[in-house]
């Protein structure tokens, strides 16, 4: 019984030893040429694929993945942030990305055998120990668009319908991939730049930069110019004539209701009045308040929501708009961008009439 | 006090209790400074119930003297047995007749004085809803069609008895002037009522008592009550609409209050038909705010470096309070809008 004890205790020794080695001397051949021991690969990958199937959770209910603008905001970013490494539909995948260990598939495999909600959870979560990243915000929102984009893929999306939606538009360089997005096409999910002051438009970029505002699909676009053309940028945006847009058609009872709140002129005292910083008239406000006229419904709602919960940060004012937005209940959001997103221009619309 | 607490373990038994009544008997008395006492009534109501603490107070003292004398007698001075007769009237006349009539007449003397205690207003109405952690107050005097609308302070008229309606906004609040009556729970969706007859000028404080989140201990507000012929003049002042200052710092002040939106959450009732701000309700009506004796319920006063550090550090001092703490502003900024507040009388 001794015996058995010491031999086991000397056998621990060893190991403890021989593992030492391994990491101070550099034995063990981190080379990638050299690959993993037969079978490694099969167990990660096989414990990979069951981990998602375990951890994805399936919404209650899924966005219109079919939204062609979904689709093409998702391939935006895809061209920007995954391409590298996973290439694109009808494009051969570049040999140095299709080297890694393990290589990341080529994107028109990559999708297969995975459903939405898997697809989802893969793009923010990322996965460990492979080269393949998290998604680098803290907001899940987001990610839809791409899952829109890879579901496209799964369709059987062409090399010529990719380069198609991926087609940047005619123009100077940086502010034509910035256009790329915020275009009118894109209109229900992006919101239009020009009709923002500058110093707001420079504020939020700063603020993507930095990570004090979330967005991982903006803090991937604000990667690419250099921080001196963001400034430039912001400058530019903000001389564009502001685009026309034509209100969502809306009930005019949900209007009023959100005129009312966005005023201070309903019983409830728990929202403050929008249009004291906002406007209509808000040509008085601090110039890193934006004018929510012709920003899309979409936005308007999603980006009342992060505000409610927190998730929205920005500059040295967003505290103010946090505090604004902690009370209002779900109704008063519906109201709110039904109000917003049918005024003409500022001081114009309906509360003039 | 945690120096003291920490030192308790090394000193004798006897001492210690010393220190800790004398401790108890600090904090006890400075409750009684007046401002916010029920021992030092300014009320008709708070009278009565003072009159009736002190009734109670005596009668419980002469009843702790009987009981204990009679101990001491039966163990101490007579200590042989007591005759079987004596021993009976003792009990059913100590023991059933004698707390019987005590506290039939405690009872019939308690319900008496309960009418006092609801009667009607002489006139003026108050209506006050307790925020989280503010106070609405609005004024109606007899017939009127709108209110007067302030905040964070009771003024009423002395010799008269006020009406005074409660409410609250999302939790309950209780409202109570120790020195003028007795506290009334204030129920989001459901009114209570009270009403208060301070007899002479005099200036209290009153006091949030049920718990009603981080901020409950900092919800006060001061009490002032005037000679009618001063309140109604100080009422008429409240009803006016704001009379901005109009040197150089209190017109950039106002500037800077419409350029960082504090009108979406408090209004400043402007000069009729010049009034295109917003009438934010969020927060306190800040119309006559210079003119008001604190900021933030009773927890800071009112120079203008009161008015600079509630504005850029209002989280700091009310916890969870729900108005941001504007730190972005330039210190010109800030005292530009002290300024313009500290003008708004
Ligand atoms: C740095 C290179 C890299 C980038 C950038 C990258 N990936 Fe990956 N990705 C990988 C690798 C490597 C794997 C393979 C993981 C494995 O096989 O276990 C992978 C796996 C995947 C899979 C699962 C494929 C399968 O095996 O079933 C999907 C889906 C995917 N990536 C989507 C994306 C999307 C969408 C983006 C952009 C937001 C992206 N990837 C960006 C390297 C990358
Ligand atoms: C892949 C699509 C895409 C590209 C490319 C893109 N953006 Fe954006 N942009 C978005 C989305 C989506 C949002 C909303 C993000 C959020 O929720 O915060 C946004 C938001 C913004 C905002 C904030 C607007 C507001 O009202 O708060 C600014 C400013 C901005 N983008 C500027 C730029 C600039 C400058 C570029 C070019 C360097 C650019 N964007 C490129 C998609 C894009
Ligand atoms: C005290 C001033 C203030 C009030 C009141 C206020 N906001 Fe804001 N709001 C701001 C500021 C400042 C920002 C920009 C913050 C940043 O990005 O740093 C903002 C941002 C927003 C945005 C994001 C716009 C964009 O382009 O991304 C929306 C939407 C919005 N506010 C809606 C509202 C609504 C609806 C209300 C009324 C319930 C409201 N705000 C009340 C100051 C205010
Ligand atoms: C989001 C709403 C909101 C905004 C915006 C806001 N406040 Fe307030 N404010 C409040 C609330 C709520 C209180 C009451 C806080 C308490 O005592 O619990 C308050 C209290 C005050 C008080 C104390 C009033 C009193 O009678 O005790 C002053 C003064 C004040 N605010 C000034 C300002 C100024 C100046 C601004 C703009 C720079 C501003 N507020 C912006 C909500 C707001
Ligand atoms: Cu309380």
């Amino acid at each position: 019984m001794r015996y058995l004890w010491q031999m086991l205790a000397a056998l621990a020794v060893l190991a403890a030893l021989s593992g030492g080695a391994v990491v101070t001397l550099g034995l063990y051949n981190v080379s990638a040429r050299v690959g993993h021991l037969p079978g490694v690969s099969w167990v990660l990958h096989t414990a990979f694929r069951n981990s998602v199937r375990l951890r994805a959770e399936r919404p209650p209910q899924l966005p219109d993945l079919n939204d062609p603008a979904l689709i093409e905001l998702g391939a935006r970013h895809y061209d920007w942030a995954c391409r590298a490494c996973h290439a694109a539909p009808g494009v051969a995948q570049s040999p140095t990305m299709a080297a890694m260990v393990p290589p990341p598939p080529h994107i028109e495999t990559a999708v297969q055998g995975w459903q939405p909600h898997h697809l989802h959870w893969i793009t923010a979560n990322g996965i460990k120990m492979t080269g393949m990243p998290q998604w680098p915000a803290a907001r899940d929102d987001e990610v839809w668009p791409v899952v829109a984009f890879l579901t496209a893929v799964q369709d059987g999306m062409t090399g010529a319908a990719y380069a198609a939606l991926t087609r940047l538009p005619d123009g100077p360089a940086p502010q034509a991939y910035c256009r790329g997005c915020h275009t009118p096409a894109l209109g229900t999910h992006v919101p239009p730049l020009a009709g923002q002051g500058a110093a707001y438009l420079r504020m939020s970029l700063r603020a993507y930069l930095d990570g004090s505002r979330a967005s991982g699909i903006m803090a991937q676009a604000v990667s690419r110019p250099s921080p001196a053309e963001l400034d430039a940028l912001a400058t530019w945006f903000a001389q564009q004539p502001a685009p026309t847009h034509a209100p969502p058609p809306t009930p005019a009872p949900l209007i009023a209701q959100g005129r009312a709140l966005a005023h201070a002129a309903t019983a409830d005292p728990d929202v403050p009045a929008c249009a004291a910083c906002h406007g209509p008239n808000a040509s008085e406000s601090a110039a890193e308040t934006p004018t929510l006229v012709g920003l899309p419904p979409a936005y308007i709602r999603q980006q009342l929501l992060l505000w409610r919960d927190g998730a929205r940060g920005g500059g040295s004012r967003a505290h103010l708009m946090r505090v604004a937005a902690q009370n209002l209940s779900d109704a008063d959001i519906t109201a709110l961008t039904a109000y917003y997103t049918t005024l003409e221009t500022n001081g114009t619309g309906p509360e003039n009439e | 006090m945690t120096g003291s607490t920490a030192r308790v373990d090394h000193i004798a038994p006897s001492r210690r209790l010393l220190r800790s009544s004398a401790l108890l008997a600090t904090l006890a008395l400075s409750g009684c400074d007046g401002r916010q006492s029920v021992l030092a009534p300014g009320g008709a109501d708070a009278r009565v119930l003072g009159d009736l603490f002190w009734v109670m107070l005596g009668g419980a003292i002469i009843l702790w003297l009987l009981v204990n004398g009679l101990f001491f007698y039966v163990t101490r001075i007579n200590r042989a047995a007591l005759s079987r007769r004596f021993a009976n009237g003792l009990i059913i006349v100590g023991g059933v007749i004698f707390p019987t009539v005590i506290l039939g007449a405690l009872l019939a003397y308690g319900l008496s004085i309960m009418p006092d205690q609801r009667a009607p207003g002489d006139g003026l109405t108050l209506r006050v809803t307790g925020e989280q952690w503010w106070w609405r107050v609005e004024y109606w005097p007899e017939g009127a069609e709108a209110p007067i609308i302030s905040a964070n302070e009771i003024r009423l008229p002395a010799g008269q008895r006020s009406e005074i309606i409660l409410d609250a906004g999302r939790v309950i609040h209780s409202f109570w002037i120790p020195a003028l009556g007795g506290k009334m729970d204030m129920f989001p969706g459901r009114e209570t009522r009270m009403s208060l007859h301070p007899e002479a000028p005099g200036h209290w404080r009153g006091q949030c008592a049920e718990f009603c989140g981080a901020s409950h201990a900092l919800m006060a507000f001061e009490v002032v009550a005037m000679a009618p012929d001063d309140f109604a003049l100080w009422l008429a002042a409240q009803e006016a609409p704001a009379a901005p200052p109009a040197d150089p710092a209190g017109i950039r002040g106002a500037e800077v209050f419409t350029r960082e939106g504090c009108g979406a959450c408090h209004t400043v009732r402007g000069p009729e038909g010049r009034d295109s701000q917003p009438r934010g309700a969020v927060g306190p009506d800040l119309t006559h705010v210079g003119s008001r004796l604190s900021l933030g319920a009773g927890t800071l006063g009112t120079t203008l470096e009161d008015f600079e550090t509630w504005i850029a550090h209002t989280g700091a001092i009310k916890p969870e309070v729900e108005m941001p703490a504007y730190d972005h502003l330039s210190a010109g900024d800030l005292s530009d809008l002290a300024q313009y507040l500290k003008g708004l009388e």
